[in-house]
């Protein structure tokens, strides 16, 4: 912290030997145009030149052929990875068959009796419906599947999560290592995990589990360290003051003031594994994520909707249970609940000796069907209604056009890549510093030489015109929120629910209306960040305090001159880490629809990981994402660090 | 309260001897300065350290009442970390019944903690996480006393400070007088010898403080512990003490019996506390009045409870020459009011 503190304080220095204001941003301008037009000049072309590519992806790739060919003799995989493997898989296997054992009316009993125990009666009623229509839908097996590597995989993130967090609480040193990695682990869209362990492991569950496991850890660390970081320090001097030991206090006065912010580390985490469990499926993880991914790519809209709402309602129960359990008190309930618990619990053994593990087909029904003449009809008569030239075909052709080309060509080409980079420097030195800047410079260089310029600038077009949409929609929503309670109480369950539905489900609804191809790769990221945008705008807003709008009202402020004068200036910090959001956000989700033909990085790395051949290509696309993700994280975070008003002596 | 005085010559309960805490870079070199005289703003600035306890030396007797009265930066809070052994000292002796701290090991210290010392805090310190009985409790289960036996205990204790009934709820289901009502049952269960308040009062409401205050005076008189009471209200430590010390930028100013602090107030800073206190609402029968001694009693003087406030007993002095006879809960005679040196303590001229 005190670190952290020095370094603010050696930037502040920095920044008055800058200059300030108008000036400051006259000389980033002016440098900006200065070095466009140099290279204009002096250069013809304005892609990174080819020739320097350095070629990482040959010895990824020889790297892949050496695994493969010596997995079954050398030492490394006959003592080490495959028992690794075959653990993993063996737990991951033994749970799916546990969970298959049990009757199929346990499972909306169970999770009926869970919600209404936690959330209340209505929860515990919707709860049954949403398992049941999981089994109507014929998804039973795979839900075992996905929720099994699930399990397993929150299971060890809690396992090392935990005692991770105690250690960083009870130790600076361990601290300083945690938590950049941890801040690190979390910028990166979580598709990038995929790639080394399935250099490691090849396909499967296990590489998906371990990517799940490292992709889903920080929650739960964090907050554990935070939770008992902020335990009171009054309740621990007590508890010292009676003569407890370091453990008895830990385990008696520590963690379980710590548990509420632990038990949220652990929903986090779940959530965030439940996101990454799906998109594993790009590894053959199986489950559900397999069934929408096999279902997008063949263009089976129904099918994949059926999927996605199976893991939609799966999410959202887990969601909803975790969350509740800090806070659960069914009240005068509990009896009920606990005898009809046991009931079922017998019910349970009984049908699971029995044997009633499939879910009955007679019950079944597909609304595949509807969803794909649905689709049909949406496909021909919203694409170009009447002729009119309005519709989805035209808006996409529209947008594509007008913008999407034009900036991926301005950034690939259009501006040469030496200004490139040089913006990347001039933008660190104005946001932060020498060090920031150098940084940046260095990333850029780096994905030139990865030989992923042309690539990288398409992704980061995309993700720009998301980040303005999202904004520009986003913004105004937050605004309006923060100024009207019944808004935002009405718009509080859509934003959760939106962000309960892991990423990559979402695509579907927009390929169903828009096809494939750039536009609903953006479609979607904006729908993805977009309640980000809304709370985070919202937050920071609301976080002006009471007194400051009074004091501006009095002095006889109009409602706009309000907003632009204070509110703004004061909540811009929270605003840009709301850009911050936004921005990583959108980042994850063109990478991700990179599958449906959103082209950029995300389609090399989908590609590498599909195909043996092109695991280099998707190794260094993969290196690329997480430079760009670091570039704009670390970029926004640090005017984020200036727009705030100087800290209090 | 002078018979809690007349047991000093035992040994005594608390000693410091010495005690400086030095927090920040240099400690050895912060004390010189501070040896030398200079203030803490210049430390400070010269070696980037604050000395926030320097050289504070007091013993405090058993069933004696020892208030530290400080404003707000002058190291009380410190000083009764250091004492309790919460943060180490840089420098001084610290002995709690007649173990010294500052060389014990861990064990030692717990063992000592548990048995024989116990605080009550500012912000109450209480486990919000736990039912009042269980924060009553706690202290007997770090001990190792099993379920049932502490629960006992705690509900005990509950009715002593008038919280029966309670015991089921949550701290923070209690308004704040409860609440430290619970902390105070609290460090009583382990039946300490030695008990340390950390402003325990300065969080509530003045009424309730009032209520507290009394009842703590109360609470002292039935039990005689050892108590080391640290405020920043002179008008409490007036009330509260045996023996008052005035604590100002990490030292003892002055140190004395509350007559004496408001009679003979060392220099102008003690002076100015004693100015405005309402002195006669403050002080009781029993701060201002001489020991019985082998006075003869004249059944026909007035006779008022130690704790009758001087202000009920002024109308009796002013009438007559004859001294008012101060008696104790059963009535015995303690000690004598002199209309004369009544006088002295309340009158501002003297002070």
């Amino acid at each position: 912290m005190t670190a952290a503190n020095g370094a603010l304080s050696r930037i502040g220095g920095l920044r008055t030997g800058w200059g300030s204001g108008r000036a400051r941003f006259a000389l980033v301008l002016g440098a900006v145009v200065l070095l466009i037009a140099a290279f204009r000049i002096l250069t013809d072309s304005g892609v990174f030149p080819e020739a320097w590519n350095i070629g990482l992806a040959d010895p990824i790739d020889r790297a892949r052929r050496w695994l493969i060919n010596n997995q079954t003799s050398h030492w490394l995989f006959v003592f080490f990875l495959n028992p690794v493997t075959d653990t993993l898989d063996w737990g991951i296997r033994r749970l799916e068959s546990l969970l298959e054992w049990f009757p199929w009316y346990s499972y909306p009993l169970f999770t009926g009796l869970g919600l209404w125990w936690t959330r209340g009666r209505v929860a515990g009623l919707l709860g049954l419906a949403g398992v049941t229509l999981i089994g109507v839908v014929g998804l039973w097996e795979e839900s075992f599947a996905t929720l099994s590597l699930m399990g397993v995989s929150v299971l060890i993130s809690m396992v090392i999560g935990i005692p991770l967090g105690i250690a960083a609480w009870r130790s600076e040193a361990v601290a300083r290592i945690t938590r950049p990695t941890l801040d690190a682990m979390q910028t990166m869209p979580g598709f990038v995990y995929l790639i080394p362990f399935v250099l490691l492991f090849g396909f499967g569950r296990v590489p998906a589990m371990i990517s799940t496991v490292i992709f889903a850890l920080a929650p739960v660390v964090r907050l554990t360290e935070v939770g008992l970081r902020t335990v009171p320090q009054s309740t621990v001097e007590a508890s010292e003051m009676f003569g407890a030991t370091e453990r008895q206090t830990l385990r008696l006065v520590r963690l379980p003031q710590a548990r509420p912010a632990i038990l949220a580390g652990m929903n986090q985490t779940t959530m965030l594994a439940m996101s990454m469990v799906v998109i594993a499926a790009f590894i053959g993880a199986g489950g559900l994520g397999q069934v929408v991914l096999q279902a997008m790519q063949s263009i089976n809209v129904g099918k994949a909707s059926e999927a996605g709402i199976a893991i939609v309602i799966m999410a959202i129960i887990l969601d909803r249970f975790s969350t509740g359990i800090a806070t659960a008190d069914p009240g005068e309930d509990a009896r009920a609940i606990r005898w009809l618990a046991m009931v079922t619990a017998v019910g349970a053994v009984v049908g699971g000796f029995l044997g009633f593990n499939d879910f009955p087909d007679a019950l079944g029904w597909r609304f595949a069907p509807y969803v794909n003449s649905m689709a049909d009809w949406a496909r021909d008569n919203l694409y170009d209604i009447g002729g009119s030239g309005i519709g989805t075909g035209p808006f996409s052709d529209f947008v594509t056009l007008e913008f999407v080309t034009p900036l991926r060509e301005l950034l690939s080409a259009g501006i040469p890549w030496p200004a490139m980079i040089g913006i990347g420097v001039v933008l660190g030195l104005w946001a932060r510093g020498l060090r920031l800047a150098v940084g940046i410079g260095a990333a850029l260089a780096a994905i030139g030489l990865l030989g992923m310029w042309e690539l990288s600038m398409d992704t980061l077009g995309q993700t720009l015109l998301g980040v303005a949409a999202t904004l520009a929609i986003g913004l105004p929503v937050g605004i309006l929120s923060s100024h009207n309670d019944i808004l935002r109480s009405a718009l509080k369950p859509v934003l959760d629910f939106f962000q309960t539905i892991p990423s990559f489900v979402l695509l579907v609804p927009v390929i169903t209306l828009f096809h494939v191809g750039r536009i609903p790769g953006i479609i979607a990221s904006v729908v993805y960040a977009l309640p980000a945008a809304v709370h985070y705008t919202d937050l920071g807003l609301r976080r002006v305090p009471a007194e400051t709008h009074e004091a501006a009202e009095s002095f006889g402020a109009t409602r706009a001159q309000r907003l632009r004068q204070v509110e703004m200036p004061l909540a811009a910090p929270e605003l840009m880490v709301a850009v911050n959001q936004v921005i990583m956000l959108i980042l994850a989700m063109v990478v991700i629809a990179g599958l449906v033909g959103g082209g950029g990085l995300g389609l090399e790395a989908v590609r590498g990981l599909r195909r043996s051949d092109a695991v280099g290509r998707g190794f260094e696309a993969g290196i690329a994402i997480v430079l760009l993700a670091a570039i704009l994280d670390r970029l926004t975070r640090a005017v984020a660090d200036r727009l705030r008003p100087p800290a209090a002596v | 309260m002078d018979a809690a005085r007349d047991t000093s010559n035992e040994a005594s309960r608390v000693r410091v001897e010495g005690v400086w805490k030095v927090f920040g870079k240099r400690p050895e070199e912060a004390r010189r300065m501070a040896e030398a005289g200079a203030g803490r703003e210049e430390i400070r600035t010269a070696v980037g350290s604050v000395v926030a306890v320097r050289d504070v030396t007091f013993q405090v007797s058993p069933g004696e009442t020892f208030v530290v009265m400080g404003l707000s930066g002058s190291g009380k809070s410190t000083l009764v970390r250091c004492v309790s052994h919460l943060i180490e000292p840089t420098e001084g002796t610290v002995e709690v019944c007649g173990t010294d701290l500052t060389q014990a090991d861990s064990a030692t210290l717990r063992d000592l903690r548990r048995r024989k010392m116990a605080m009550v805090f500012q912000h109450f310190g209480l486990f919000p996480h736990r039912t009042v009985v269980d924060n009553v409790a706690y202290g007997l289960e770090v001990q190792g006393m099993d379920r049932g036996e502490r629960q006992e205990r705690a509900r005990e204790l509950l009715d002593t400070v008038g919280l029966e009934g309670w015991g089921d709820h949550h701290p923070q289901q209690l308004s704040g007088g409860m609440q430290q009502r619970v902390g105070l049952a609290r460090a009583l269960a382990v039946d300490p010898e030695v008990l340390f308040f950390d402003e325990p009062f300065s969080a509530l409401d003045p009424l309730i403080r009032r209520d507290m205050q009394d009842e703590l005076i109360e609470l002292q008189m039935r039990l005689r512990r050892t108590l080391v009471f640290i405020t920043h209200d002179f008008v409490e430590a007036l009330k509260l003490a045996d023996r008052i010390a005035i604590m100002n930028d990490g030292a003892f100013v002055q140190v004395g019996t509350p007559v004496e602090i408001l009679t003979n107030p060392a220099d102008d800073y003690v002076r100015a506390f004693t100015q405005d206190a309402p002195v006669v609402k403050v002080l009781q029968a029993c701060s201002v009045m001489r020991p019985i001694g082998g006075t003869e009693v004249d059944p026909g003087w007035v006779k008022v409870s130690a704790t009758t406030p001087l202000e009920a007993a002024l109308p009796h002095l002013l009438g007559s020459t004859e001294p008012v006879l101060v008696c104790d809960e059963q009535g015995a005679p303690m000690g004598l009011l002199h209309g004369d040196e009544v006088a002295g303590v309340i009158s501002p001229d003297r002070r």
